[in-house]
């Protein structure tokens, strides 16, 4: 009697601090979403996607070129990380799959995963900025996509290796040379999972601020030259947030909000891949 | 009536590490006939099974000693083109292996691999393989559907007319049924039987009294060796060897 006693008063204190524990990290989300849509979603009005910035002090304007420049940056960094991490997931997975070289490269990816993004920042900074003289967009992309990489390599190795062997010897079997199995068999069974992972990619480079700082920095005018300095979200509600003008806040608040949003649907989109494709079974 | 479709001479066979899994194995399979392979597990006959489309070739360090003659060349040879030799030697594994894919583009898959692009010519010979191996009927309605959609059965003999399809000259059975319910397991084992007029049919079963029905010549191993082969009505009625008739009345394995 006195165990179950015992037991029972052991299970309700390790609930009682797990839900705890569930219920502080749901406050914080809520409360920092709820923060960010109470303050953006009063500041949201057409100009802020339609106009450039108005100069510093006068009321008006928008965030134009910041919107365009992020999506610029993001899509340059998405271009140029995401064929890299796919073909070194897929090198890793398959033809290096079991030798010592795959190990060690899955090892210092899952490093690289957790690498401060200012670091990678400064990295490119002294790579692609200094050597050039000034601020560029590319060193932005190169800097996110530097991000995004590790991430993408990590989802396709998984992703290739929980493809059954079997289906790979079947095509083998018929005569399928490697690259056509890979291409025509493998990808076709772990697209849903790789896309899933594309897509939690961008979100993460999309809410980065710290490379950006030190690559593409910022630009007040609108611009889609990505050998200049080119402006960003992030970089925008950094610098807005910090200034004088209540103005600038308002429309940090906007932009944050909007981000979030991008950010958030991204990652709800990933999340319905998988379900939708692995959810069934 | 009785010519050699493959023939086995002196084979070893070592997984990488020299682990020694085929010893001087020979073996006549004839054409047109149903070839059983029985043993107790890790005798060696997935292994044998396996070495007749070099399957063995996509791991490092497999290792093979002497022949297979087939069509007057010995296909263990380093110049033999796997690619072509796994067109005229199909093989269908235990667990059914559907593409992610639809239906029909399963089955055009080996033909695509061949190099047939015409949308009229893929139509008819997938139609004709899904004919030949008895799943036509059931999927006809439903060619552009995931072939998940169908059953374990549906799906393994969706796989068979798959290698059907490139029109292989040998069909090799991996243990083909062991996943399978016993309707399923009736169905792909009158397909085997059915299969000999135009493919030979090696199978290797766990399943003895499988072997009884569907086979017309059935090889014993034990341990990495033949111990013996001849005709299924023999080995199972008054094999010569006493391993066998131990293995065959179930004293062991």
């Amino acid at each position: 009697m006195d165990i179950v006693r015992k037991r029972k008063i052991e299970s309700f204190v390790a609930l009682t601090l797990s839900t705890l524990a569930a219920m502080s990290g749901l406050f914080w989300l809520v409360f920092i979403l709820g923060d960010v849509l109470i303050h953006g979603i009063g500041a949201l009005n057409l100009g802020l996607f339609l106009e450039d910035p108005a100069p510093p002090g006068i009321e008006g304007g928008g965030l134009r070129n910041a919107f365009v420049g992020q999506l610029l940056i993001t899509l340059c960094a998405t271009i140029i990380g995401v064929p890299l991490g796919v073909l070194g997931g897929t090198f890793l997975a398959e033809y290096a799959r079991g030798r010592k070289i795959a190990r060690i490269i899955s090892i210092l990816s899952d490093i690289m995963v957790s690498v401060p993004s200012i670091v990678v920042g400064t990295f490119i900074y002294a790579v692609l900025v200094k050597p050039l003289g000034h601020f560029n967009g590319w060193a932005g992309a190169v800097a996110l996509a530097i991000i995004m990489v590790p991430v993408v390599l990590r989802t396709t190795e998984d992703m290739l290796t929980l493809v059954p062997w079997t289906l790979r010897e079947a095509a083998f079997a018929l005569g399928a040379p490697y690259y056509k199995v890979i291409i025509q068999v493998v990808y076709r069974g772990a697209a849903a999972g790789i896309l899933t992972g594309i897509l939690l990619s961008i979100a993460r480079v999309a809410g980065e601020t710290a490379p950006l700082l030190f690559t593409s920095f910022n630009n007040s005018f609108f611009s889609v030259n990505m050998n200049e300095p080119i402006s960003s979200l992030t970089v925008t509600i950094f610098q807005y947030a910090m200034g004088p003008y209540d103005s600038w806040h308002a429309q940090a608040w906007a932009a944050s909000l909007i981000i979030t949003i991008f950010i958030l649907m991204l990652t709800i989109a990933g999340r319905l891949i998988i379900r939708w494709r692995y959810g069934k079974r | 009536m009785t010519e050699i479709a493959l023939e086995v001479k002196k084979l070893d066979f070592y997984y990488s590490g020299e682990v020694h899994a085929l010893k001087n194995i020979n073996l006549p399979v004839y054409k047109n006939t149903v070839t059983a392979l029985i043993g107790p597990s890790g005798c060696g006959k997935t292994t044998l099974l396996r070495c007749f489309n070099r399957m063995h070739d996509l791991y490092p360090g497999n290792r093979y000693n002497g022949e297979i003659i087939f069509k007057g060349k010995n296909i263990l040879s380093k110049d033999i083109d796997l690619i072509d030799l796994r067109s005229r030697i199909g093989m269908v594994f235990q667990k059914p292996t559907p593409f992610p894919m639809s239906i029909f583009d399963n089955i055009a898959y080996g033909l695509k691999l061949r190099g047939i692009k015409g949308r009229t010519e893929l139509s008819e010979r997938v139609e004709k393989a899904l004919r030949h191996a008895a799943l036509w009927d059931e999927v006809k309605d439903k060619l552009n559907e995931s072939a998940y959609a169908l059953s374990g059965g549906q799906q393994q003999r969706l796989v068979i007319a798959r290698a059907l399809a490139v029109e292989p000259e040998v069909l090799l059975f991996d243990e083909p049924t062991s996943a399978l319910d016993p309707i399923s397991t009736a169905k792909i084992e009158e397909l085997a039987v059915r299969l000999k007029e135009d493919v030979t049919v090696i199978i290797v079963t766990h399943n003895m009294q499988q072997a009884a029905r569907i086979s017309d010549w059935t090889g014993f191993l034990m341990l990495g060796e033949l111990i013996e082969f001849d005709k299924t009505d023999k080995i199972f009625t008054n094999p010569s060897q006493k391993l066998t008739e131990d293995y065959i009345t179930g004293r062991f394995g």
